[in-house]
């Protein structure tokens, strides 16, 4: 009876041992799969060529798959290192020379073995990215062939390279030296300090040569890529969803650590779609459509589940400012003031955004923001706005609002633009007595439009292209900027933002973008700035994200538990 | 009636060649190009791009060029680097005697340029299937709800069965697809939970979308079926049937329904080709990968050979579905004969 | 069977009753009455008709009004029809307000005074696109069906052409470059009036237009059909024979004849003009906001239809009811006109 009953004891304590063993084993086997839908609205990515890349959603995957000698800290916005293990300035501050690390090879998604593989030459030696890679990459970015809609962003940091991509210069006059195989230097032709960011942004990556030259248009389906970041591209299953796997062989550098996430599969859905799919819980990460913001605030599981994070973008209204009447600085101040931005924002967009002072994003490097500036820019102010007006009669020669000729409010009919178009439609209506006519164009015709001829009152949205006032303030309001369709010159303008431009001391290059704001938004109210976007998500419970504020996803620092 | 299959088919390369001219010269006057951006392009890269893509040729020059990729086979030797530019729908390999790795291309329908790496053909092959399951599953579907309340409401006109059936019949058509879609993915979907909300790949997702789209087409199929089963009952053969004493049954099956079928026939046709290109709204909100999108997408983002490509394809579709129809017209009605 | 037995008996008695001065008009019409569905169907559309005449009369507020803070607000009724929309107070989201009948959209705008008005987009689409597609098709088929020959071949050829162009795309297309090219006309040319035109009704002839060239074909295969069958008649031969001209033929010998089945067949179109314009609304290539269209209210609905479902349900209500009213209109009419029901009751 004893011996059988230890016998027992010693059986059960054996399964007891085995249970705990294999479950452990297997949760530990559990891979980390996350499906996501951020920022995949739109259908297919057109490309996910570095130096092809335009839109966010294609520069996202970009940055999980490829990473360039500096890379942006999605917590903090400042640039980090990446590929580069440490660099150095000249004195001058235009000569960067960059240490690169030596162990970071080329890989690929192996669908036989079902896993990532580094890539070997022909004596099977393993094939790691060098400062020829880098250079590659930035040449090919700026070869007027390539076509890159994003080299002008790179240009004007290397010397040699905007006569280049013009094809009027020779690519050897380019200023970017491969000293030995893991050192490269870049010369600027001004000492912008902000440069070590755009060193790293996603068209002056480095590329696989070989693969391109080999392949050509299709070197970045999955049969035919290679890779170096913190995720390999494993799948791409063209207007249905793109997956990502982890990159064992990345060795990590503080901003881009390596992943923790085995499996990363970003679909491409529409917004209320995605929405659906999290509520039937077959997707673990989605933006929610404004459509939906009331429901999900109010629930108690999903309003948990809420996620709002920044988003580096400013709404703005345009105003042609070479067109009468709208060449009135009165008239423009009138409907900047009349506009009741926080109503906007409360009822309309309804992603808890903030009413936008001015144009810069803040929170940008050298960016004013609302805890140093409060006062600076325009905020609504009907009593002013209707003084604005009598001013703009005056000037014009009117007596009253009906002898102003149409004036057209053009915007491109997708998103939520009509619903703002006609929410501020009846502002001014109400606060002035104008009534605009709203003219929606399908987004081609209307971007089209924008370029050659500004209509009297437009839309327009600018995002980011790397984390520094002189983004939004200089390239795009600079008087000679190409994406400056307003047509508004003014020589004080011009002249502060290129002086900030240069200047080192960030705290001075702050006062700079502020004085410069109050010229573009209030003294000669070129623009009305309407809002500061944000970012609503919905994450499953269990999914960890990485808090962002650059308006993209890190998933190299997400995890699941 | 092999002669007049000929005549058809040659008629269809005229009309073909005729659409290729009209759509071509519509979506080239509409003003906008396919690079227009919320933030510019330089102007130097639109007119790389223009160079890159043929767009800054002359429009005949384009036109011919165009029309030639399709229809003028080439032969290429040796490997090729992947181009999105040069993609072809038939690739034969010929025998060594004409040359090394010597390989036959035909009908090149052009790039898309949305997407650096994919061509028009990429876009047949892989979305185009996807779509034509779907436009079949509804039709299936809408045969298989709309035939049989439609002979159900004939047989028994002007009872309850008649009232219901034609009922639900005017409701279907009467409630467009955007409506029944997101009420359909709602319910089902996220209430229920009981279907996948979106994507496409198994019998399950098939269900809503097919659903969706196959229920307006039912009601169709009903009321033709009903109207033209009506009228062939009481035409005199019928009677005739009915007066040898054949029992009911096969009066119906054998004599009423075969003749009854021809103008459901000639819906089906169009309703089908419909059906494959009209699948936009379900496979947005569905989230289907289909060719329906490309339809609508294509045009405002004016990806000038994606329009052509699926406009030559909806009325390459329509024709030889039509033409099908036809021979099947005259297989079920003896009196009909084709000169 | 006893249907059948009636038909062939019952012609000879119903002459002898005939009375005086009945025409065909008068007899169909008779039929069409007593057709119930037909009648309802009638009446449904008349409501709309007057609805779109009276719209600033009955409708509660301007359709236009924006009233943000109010944006999505419902009616309690509302939220007892739909269990998940909680009303705030109950710990849900939905903001509770009377002044909205069935509710307000979601820039705060009375949705019934929206569907009222909406009425007449949708009864302007119901006229306008078959009459464009009358003409047209009136037009083409008159002349290659009276002419014959050549002229018909290749008129047909045009019809055929037409048939293959997938008709949905074709709107898109033209809806597209009609869009573009009144972007900024010239004034006095043609396209600045249409343009202005087009401003004026909200975005709405441009639309019309389009899908009314989009179905003159079945119009213009019909017409031609019957008129190759009228042509060869007596009455027709006699007329020319007097010398009458082609013109006056056409126009008062022919047109009278083929008018019913015309009718017939475009009350049958009118759902699908009407589901059309319901489409393009939905892909934004419909009437210019806020000028309200059920189809648009529909799209802009069905986005929050797990939020507040009263905003797409109500106007698909609306737009079934009137689609439902022209079918059994239609059906109606296409009975009563049918010249093998005559003498059955």
């Amino acid at each position: 009876m004893a011996r059988s009953r230890k016998i027992m004891r010693y059986m059960l304590l054996a399964v007891l041992a085995v249970v705990l063993t294999t479950s452990g084993v297997l949760r530990a086997q559990d891979p980390k799969i996350v499906s996501s839908g951020i920022s995949m609205v739109g259908g297919d990515l057109e490309t996910i060529d570095p130096g092809l890349a335009e839109a966010s959603s294609q520069i996202e995957v970009i940055n999980q798959i490829f990473v360039g000698l500096t890379a942006q800290d999605v917590v903090t916005a400042e640039s980090g290192l990446g590929l580069a293990s440490s660099y150095e300035v000249s004195e001058d501050g235009k000569t960067f020379t960059f240490t690169l690390m030596d162990n970071v090879p080329w890989v690929r998604y192996n669908a036989e073995t079902d896993a990532v593989e580094e890539v070997t030459d022909e004596s099977g030696a393993v094939r790691y990215v060098t400062a020829d890679d880098v250079k590659y990459g930035m040449l090919r970015s700026l070869n007027p062939d390539t076509a890159s809609p994003y080299s002008y962003v790179l240009a004007p940091y290397v010397v040699g390279a905007t006569e280049y991509n013009a094809g009027e210069g020779s690519a050897d006059d380019v200023a970017i030296t491969v000293v030995d195989a893991t050192t490269l230097e870049v010369t600027q032709p001004d000492a912008v300090p902000f440069a070590i960011s755009i060193y790293g942004l996603w068209m002056a990556r480095p590329v696989p040569q070989w693969t391109i030259e080999e392949n050509g248009d299709a070197w970045t389906e999955p049969e035919f890529i290679y890779t170096n970041g913190p995720f390999a591209l494993k799948e791409w299953a063209h207007d249905e969803s793109i997956t990502l796997v982890k990159n064992p062989f990345w060795p990590g550098s503080t901003t881009v650590p390596q992943a923790k996430l085995d499996e990363v599969t970003l679909r491409f859905l529409d917004p209320g779609v995605q929405f659906n799919e999290y509520l039937a819980g077959t997707i673990d990460a989605v933006q929610v459509p404004v459509e939906a913001i009331d429901q999900v605030k109010a629930d108690a599981t999903l309003s948990a589940e809420y996620v709002s994070g920044g988003n580096p973008c400013t709404y703005y209204i345009g105003f042609d400012n070479t067109e009468a009447p709208m060449d009135n600085a009165h008239l423009r101040r009138a409907f900047s003031f009349a506009i009741d931005r926080q109503s906007l924002v409360d009822n309309v967009t309804k992603r808890d955004e903030t009413p936008a002072q001015w144009f810069v994003y803040p929170g940008l490097q050298a960016a004013p923001t609302l805890e140093t500036n409060p006062d600076l820019g325009v905020k609504y102010d009907p009593e002013l706005a209707k003084a604005e007006l009598a001013l703009a009669l005056e000037e014009l020669g009117l007596s009253d609002v009906s002898e102003l000729p149409e004036i057209p409010y053009a915007y491109n009919d997708s998103s939520n633009h009509g619903a703002i178009a006609q929410a501020i439609q009846q502002m001014w209506t109400d606060t002035l007595g104008i009534t605009v006519t709203l003219s929606p164009q399908d987004p081609t015709t209307y971007f089209s439009l924008l370029s050659e001829d500004a209509p009297l009152v437009y839309r327009a949205g600018w995002c980011q292209d790397y984390s520094d006032a002189n983004n939004f303030d200089y390239d795009v309001f600079y008087s000679a900027s190409s994406q400056n369709d307003t047509g508004f010159v003014d020589a004080t303008y011009d002249e502060i933002v290129s002086k900030a431009r240069t200047e080192s001391d960030i705290d001075v290059r702050r006062d700079l973008y502020a004085q410069a704001e109050q010229i573009l938004v209030v003294d000669k109210a070129a623009i009305a700035p309407t809002h500061w976007y944000t970012l609503n998500l919905l994450v499953k419970p269990g999914v960890e994200r990485a808090p962002s504020v650059t308006g993209n996803e890190a998933y190299y620092l997400w995890d699941k538990s | 009636m092999g002669q007049y299959i000929v005549r058809r088919l040659l008629w269809m390369v005229l009309v073909l060649f005729l659409i290729s001219v009209v759509t071509f010269l519509l979506m080239r006057s509409v003003p906008g190009g396919p690079f227009a951006r919320e933030k510019r392009l330089p102007e130097a890269t639109v007119a790389l791009l223009n160079k890159k893509y043929n767009l800054d040729a002359p429009l005949w020059q384009q036109y011919t060029s165009y029309i030639g990729d399709i229809v003028i086979p080439t032969v290429t030797y040796g490997k090729i680097k992947p181009n999105a530019a040069e993609n072809y729908l038939l690739n034969v390999p010929l025998p060594a005697m004409f040359g090394d790795e010597a390989v036959l291309r035909w009908a090149n329908f052009g790039p898309t340029f949305k997407s650096r790496s994919r061509s028009v053909n990429d876009i047949f092959r892989e979305n185009l299937p996807i779509s034509f399951q779907l436009g079949l599953a509804a039709l299936i579907i809408a045969l298989a709800i709309g035939m049989p309340l439609g002979i159900l409401s004939a047989l028994k006109r002007n009872t309850i069965y008649d009232y219901l059936g034609m009922g639900t019949a005017l409701m279907g058509v009467s409630f467009p697809v955007i409506i029944t879609a997101p009420i359909l993915q709602y319910f089902f979907g996220v209430q229920l939970k009981i279907l996948p909300v979106s994507g496409w790949g198994d019998i399950q997702s098939m269900i809503m979308p097919a659903l969706a789209l196959g229920f307006v087409n039912a009601a169709i199929i009903a009321r033709l079926t009903r109207a033209s089963l009506l009228q062939i009952l009481g035409e005199d053969y019928i009677r005739t049937a009915r007066a040898k004493g054949l029992p009911e049954r096969v009066v119906i099956i054998i004599h009423a329904l075969k003749n009854s079928l021809i103008p459901v026939v000639t819906v089906v046709g169009p309703l089908f080709a419909a059906l494959v290109t009209g699948t936009f709204v379900v496979e947005t909100i569905f989230g289907i990968p289909g060719m329906g999108r490309f339809f609508v997408t294509s045009i405002t983002g004016r990806d000038y050979p994606v329009i052509m490509g699926t406009i030559l394809l909806y009325a390459f579709f329509l024709i030889v579905t039509n033409l099908l129809v036809d021979i099947t017209y005259a297989w079920l009605d003896p009196r009909i004969r084709y000169d | 069977m006893a249907t059948m037995e009636q038909t062939s008996n019952t012609p000879v008695i119903q002459i002898s009753e005939k009375k005086k001065g009945e025409s065909l008009w008068g007899e169909s019409w008779k039929r069409l009455r007593r057709n119930r569905a037909a009648v309802i169907g009638g009446i449904i559309i008349l409501l709309n008709i007057i609805a779109a005449i009276f719209a600033p009369v009955l409708a509660p507020q301007k359709f236009d009004r924006t009233n943000l803070p109010d944006n999505n607000a419902t009616p309690a009724w509302v939220t007892q029809i739909f269990p998940n929309m909680k009303p705030k107070d109950q710990g849900g989201y939905v903001t509770i307000s009377e002044k909205y009948p069935i509710g307000a959209d979601n820039l705060g705008r009375d949705m019934l005074s929206r569907i009222i008005y909406g009425t007449q987009v949708s009864l302007l689409v119901a006229f306008i696109g078959p009459l464009v597609s009358i003409i047209v098709g009136l037009t083409v088929g008159m002349i290659a069906g009276y002419f014959g020959g050549a002229t018909d071949n290749v008129l047909m050829r045009l019809v055929d052409l037409m048939y293959a162009f997938p008709t949905l795309l074709l709107i898109i297309l033209m809806m597209t470059f009609f869009r573009t090219s009144f972007a900024s006309p010239e004034p006095g040319t043609i396209s600045y009036t249409l343009g202005q035109l087009d401003k004026e009704t909200g975005g709405m002839i441009l639309i019309f237009i389009g899908i009314g060239l989009t179905s003159w074909m079945q119009m213009a295969r019909l017409v031609r059909g019957q008129v190759l069958s009228i042509r060869e008649t007596e009455y027709v031969q006699a007329a020319r024979a007097l010398g009458a001209t082609t013109p006056k033929i056409m126009i008062s010998h022919i047109l009278p004849n083929i008018l019913g089945p015309l009718i017939v067949a475009e009350t049958l179109t009118i759902p699908t003009y009407i589901s059309y314009e319901a489409f393009l609304s939905f892909i934004g290539l419909g009437v210019n906001p806020p000028t309200p269209s059920w189809g648009s209210m529909i799209s802009e609905g069905s986005k929050n239809i797990s939020s507040y479902p009263n905003q797409a349900i109500f106007p698909a209500i609306a737009l079934f009811l009137i689609m439902f009213a022209f079918n059994f209109l239609g059906d109606g009419l296409r009975d009563a006109l049918d010249p093998r029901m005559r003498g059955r009751d």
